[in-house]
């Protein structure tokens, strides 16, 4: 028990967990909570990992404390969904709205490294339209940030995690070549493929984040499946055993098991560290400046909870737009069986992409999808017939006989931001005494005619591709975007393109959060391209005295 | 179709070539160690390099062959007997380790393809045969051709041909197409020519074996010489570009993935050189080359056997990881069209128009 990371810190006493080795550990600086360190993060995952890298590198003092535990995926991560539940943020939520989030599996994590641990891998880049999307498509709000200086840290962030992608990408303007070279395609991927030219649209390789060729002391992927529940190999590339031991040997400390409970601020008005929880007691890290990096749903509740005499409405909420317009992505699916085995649990689940939808204006709605194919676990797959047809018993155990030869296609779709859609706080209390998040989500008009096109389009294309029995799962979402939106008006947004609150000059938010509106496709690349980009800021700000 | 039947079929090509071995073998001697030793690493014997090679004997010029004379090479002189055999003998020793590279490579790659088609297993049955065809030759001190052994041969270069329309079809006919997918992870395409490279070397050898006196040795009409270091340097050529592939396809994440892809194409530079330039005794640049490509090719099983290791269990999960890891036989072909361009070397050397 003594040992087990979820309920005894590792990272602590000079070193922490060596990723990389069994049972080994990595030398590792260490703060007492009274140093004011440069920089404490709070949340480890895509945003705070990589940012909490960055700084580091860039010489400041970094300490970054996740609530979730410190795995070695080597010897921590066994091949089993039910166990692998472990990764998953499950704690409290209230749910509710016309289209209620499923909140857990799909999407948050909790664990050094956040949700990218159990992430599906799939690297993309954003339109670069979408950066523009009020002026240049008409719907939804223009980033503060222009898309080429983000095509620079896409850039930067798939050398860094050596994404594997197609030699050429069919859509948008050019980009480099990708490090590593795309996975051989499982019969899941040939089958969307098929599809696609029978239909005539573009497919290709999906840029994916887990490694085709050796690195370092990282395997190259075994194509076993278990991604989005753990990766045992390190063939993923998630920020746990990228970001994190790169911030490591910069100097940085990460914390773990370390909730934060709320945010303080200072006579000034600015932040002075935090509160956190951590081995059985509240402790308090002082620090020159304050990153959130929870993720869209912790991220808006802790600055909620941290509200004050000074800050009534929370921290960072002038705008009174903390907690607003969180948009999700639509991720419906069409199902069908194929007279030959598919076996498409093997290799990560969605190796062929078309981002056609995303790249073809000439649709009666506003925004885009892209579509790929899928690979869901048996124990995934008996929830979805359940959840879907009801199936039990007998029939469940028939159905599951079909299992290898089903084939599917699932949507990455954007929805559109609404203030309606968002987080407040509950009456109810977590397990450290904290106020749960209730989470408040309804589909639009545009939402559902974008998902009434994808599915009809896809019926289409399985249907192409030879698969019988086709059904729809309709009622799926994925990806916690927005709560806490950048833009270039203190009142209409709560970050501005740095990721600096416009309210308090040493509080930053840099995570998916911030994103105004979240387009066809997968986050965490630009979350993580947005993180390059503000320690890169940070670093300049700090030379010219602007921090 | 289950590994059961896969090992069957392993276990099947191997008895052929067994068999083949035996058929073709009838009581040879060996050669002594020191005389083995200066095989292996294509060195003359010391008496034979001052001898044969500077003082070879002229027995006059033969004919020019049409495509000969309408290439502009010169007229060639006859070679000695024994001059021929060593040179045959080397080629035999060429073919056999190319056909052994292939063996042990297109039987794990079919293998990992679960032999889904019967004609997998032609390349496992035609490489045995070839190898042991090669080892016969490399055995066979009698000048002249032999018929079994040439018809082997000849077999061997027609199912490279073959199995490059099958691997051609295989990757066109999956979506994309002629696509880097599939290159990278459809039948490979440059894997069959390596058998009918085998089968070339083996038929030159044939070729220069055959002594009509007072010839000189001919390959399609064409000095057998210049036509062996045209052959091995072309052969070359195609192994560095499907090297270049895979190696592509490993994002050349370890530096030594560059070696295959630059010693090589040198040594093939220096081949064609060699099969067009005007005649010259002394090619020692050439010849270090070739040697240094040779020991490449062995080397390179050793960076593969790493590739293994950095594999999810590494070696301990040796039965997964050799099919996943870089392919273990694959380097020596290089070393086997080495020894070809060494063993035209010779040829050329000992009579320079040869
Ligand atoms: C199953 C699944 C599949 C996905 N697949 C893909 C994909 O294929 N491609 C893609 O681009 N994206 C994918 N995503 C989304 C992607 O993982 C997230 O968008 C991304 O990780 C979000 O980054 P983040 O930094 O905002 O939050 P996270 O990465 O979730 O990090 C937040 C971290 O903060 C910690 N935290 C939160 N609150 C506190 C607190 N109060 N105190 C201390 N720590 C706290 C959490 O424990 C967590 O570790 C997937 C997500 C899931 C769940
Ligand atoms: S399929 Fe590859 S990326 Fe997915 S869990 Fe297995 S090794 Fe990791």
């Amino acid at each position: 028990m003594s040992d087990d990371p979820r309920f005894t810190p590792r990272a602590k006493d000079g070193r922490a967990p060596d990723v990389f080795r069994p049972g080994a550990w990595v030398p590792m600086r260490q703060h007492s909570d009274d140093d004011e360190v440069d920089f404490v993060i709070v949340g480890s995952g895509a945003g705070g990992g990589t940012l909490a890298c960055k700084l580091a590198e860039h010489g400041f003092s970094v300490v970054a404390l996740d609530a979730g535990p410190y795995w070695r995926p080597l010897e921590d991560f066994a091949s089993d969904e039910a166990e692998q539940s472990k990764l998953y943020w499950t704690d409290d939520r209230i749910s509710t709205g016309e289209n209620p989030l499923q909140l857990g599996s799909n999407n948050s994590g909790k664990a050094v490294g956040g949700s990218t641990v159990h992430f599906a891998m799939v690297s993309l880049r954003f339109r670069p339209e979408w950066f523009k999307s009020r002026t240049m498509l008409g719907y939804g709000f223009d980033w503060p940030l222009d898309w080429r200086e983000m095509w620079h840290y896409y850039r930067e962030v798939e050398d860094a995690l050596k994404i594997a992608g197609p030699i050429t990408y069919p859509w948008g303007p050019p980009r480099p070549r990708y490090p590593y070279r795309a996975h051989p395609l499982n019969a899941a991927a040939m089958a969307l493929a098929r599809g696609c030219e029978a239909m005539g649209i573009s497919w290709t390789e999906t840029p994916i984040a887990t490694l085709s060729a050796p690195r370092g002391l990282a395997h190259p992927c075994v194509y076993r499946g278990f991604c989005v529940t753990g990766c045992s190999t390190n063939a993923k590339q998630s920020a746990l055993v990228t970001w994190i031991p790169r911030a490591i040997a910069a100097g940085a400390e990460i914390r773990d098991l370390a909730m934060v409970g709320r945010v303080e601020t200072g006579p000034d008005g600015l932040a002075t560290g935090v509160h956190y929880h951590r081995e059985g007691r509240w402790r308090f890290q002082k620090a020159r400046n304050v990153v959130v990096a929870g993720y869209a749903i912790e991220t808006p509740r802790l600055l909620l909870n941290s509200a004050n005499a000074r800050y009534p409405d929370g921290l960072a909420n002038s705008s009174g737009l903390v907690g607003k317009y969180l948009t999700v992505q639509a991720n419906q699916a069409a199902w069908g069986k194929t007279e030959a085995e598919v076996r498409s649990y093997k290799a990560p689940p969605s190796l062929a992409i078309t981002e056609h939808w995303n790249y073809d204006d000439d649709k009666d709605f506003f925004g885009g999808y892209c579509y790929m194919s899928q690979g869901p676990l048996p124990q995934l797959w008996a929830n979805t017939q359940l959840n879907a047809h009801g199936l039990w018993g007998e029939p469940l155990m028939s159905e599951m006989q079909d299992y290898n030869h089903q084939v599917g296609l699932k949507i990455v779709g954007e929805m559109m931001p609404q203030e309606r859609n968002g987080v407040t706080l509950a009456e109810d209390k977590d397990q450290y005494g904290l106020p749960i998040p209730r989470v408040s989500y309804s589909w639009c008009d545009n939402d559902k005619a974008l998902i009434a096109h994808s599915l009809g389009f896809m019926e289409k294309a399985l249907q192409a591709a030879g698969a019988k029995d086709i059904w729809r799962q309709e009622d799926d979402t994925c990806h916690l975007n927005g709560g806490a939106r950048m833009g270039d008006d203190p009142r209409s947004s709560v970050v501005d393109a740095d990721c600096r609150s416009w309210d308090i000059r040493n509080l930053w938010i840099c995570d998916g959060s911030v994103f105004p509106t979240v387009g066809g496709v997968n986050p965490s690349l630009t979350i993580q391209a947005i993180a390059c980009r503000t320690g890169d800021r940070i670093r300049q700000m700090a030379a010219s005295g602007a921090l | 179709m289950t590994t059961k039947q896969a090992g069957m079929g392993l276990l099947g090509s191997l008895a052929v070539g067994v068999l083949g071995a035996a058929l073709l073998g009838r009581g040879r001697a060996a050669p002594p160690v020191r005389q083995r030793l200066l095989d292996i690493l294509a060195l003359p014997p010391p008496v034979a390099r001052q001898v044969k090679r500077l003082h070879a004997p002229r027995l006059g010029d033969t004919p020019r062959g049409p495509l000969q004379r309408w290439l502009g090479i010169p007229p060639s002189p006859a070679i000695g007997r024994a001059a021929r055999v060593r040179a045959a003998r080397r080629l035999n020793r060429s073919a056999g380790l190319l056909a052994g590279s292939v063996l042990l490579d297109s039987a794990l790659e079919h293998y990992r393809g679960s032999f889904r088609n019967p004609a997998m297993y032609t390349p496992l049955g035609v490489s045995a045969l070839s190898l042991a065809a090669s080892l016969h030759g490399k055995g066979d001190r009698h000048s002249g051709r032999h018929p079994f052994r040439s018809a082997i041969y000849a077999a061997a270069a027609v199912t490279g041909i073959l199995g490059t329309g099958f691997h051609l079809y295989n990757i066109m006919r999956r979506p994309g197409g002629f696509a880097w997918q599939n290159l990278f992870y459809g039948a490979p395409l440059g894997a069959p020519m390596a058998i009918s490279l085998a089968g070339l070397m083996g038929s030159a050898a044939e070729h220069v074996r055959d002594d009509r006196p007072g010839m000189a040795p001919r390959i399609f009409g064409l000095p057998a010489g210049r036509m062996l270091a045209a052959m091995s340097g072309a052969g070359i050529l195609g192994t560095v570009g499907e090297a270049g592939l895979l190696h592509f396809r490993g994002a050349y994440h370890n530096p030594a993935m560059f070696l295959p892809v630059t010693m090589p194409p040198a040594a093939s530079a220096l081949l064609l050189n060699t099969a067009l330039a005007p005649a010259r005794r002394n090619r020692w640049i050439t010849r270090w080359w070739l040697r240094l490509t040779a020991l490449l090719g062995f080397a390179g099983v050793g960076f593969h056997a790493y590739g293994v290791q950095r594999n999810m269990g590494g070696w301990r999960n040796w039965s997964q990881n050799l099919l996943n890891g870089p392919p273990l036989p694959a380097p020596p072909s290089f070393t086997g069209l080495a020894l070809a361009g060494l063993a035209a070397l010779d040829l050329l050397e000992d009579e320079p128009d040869a």
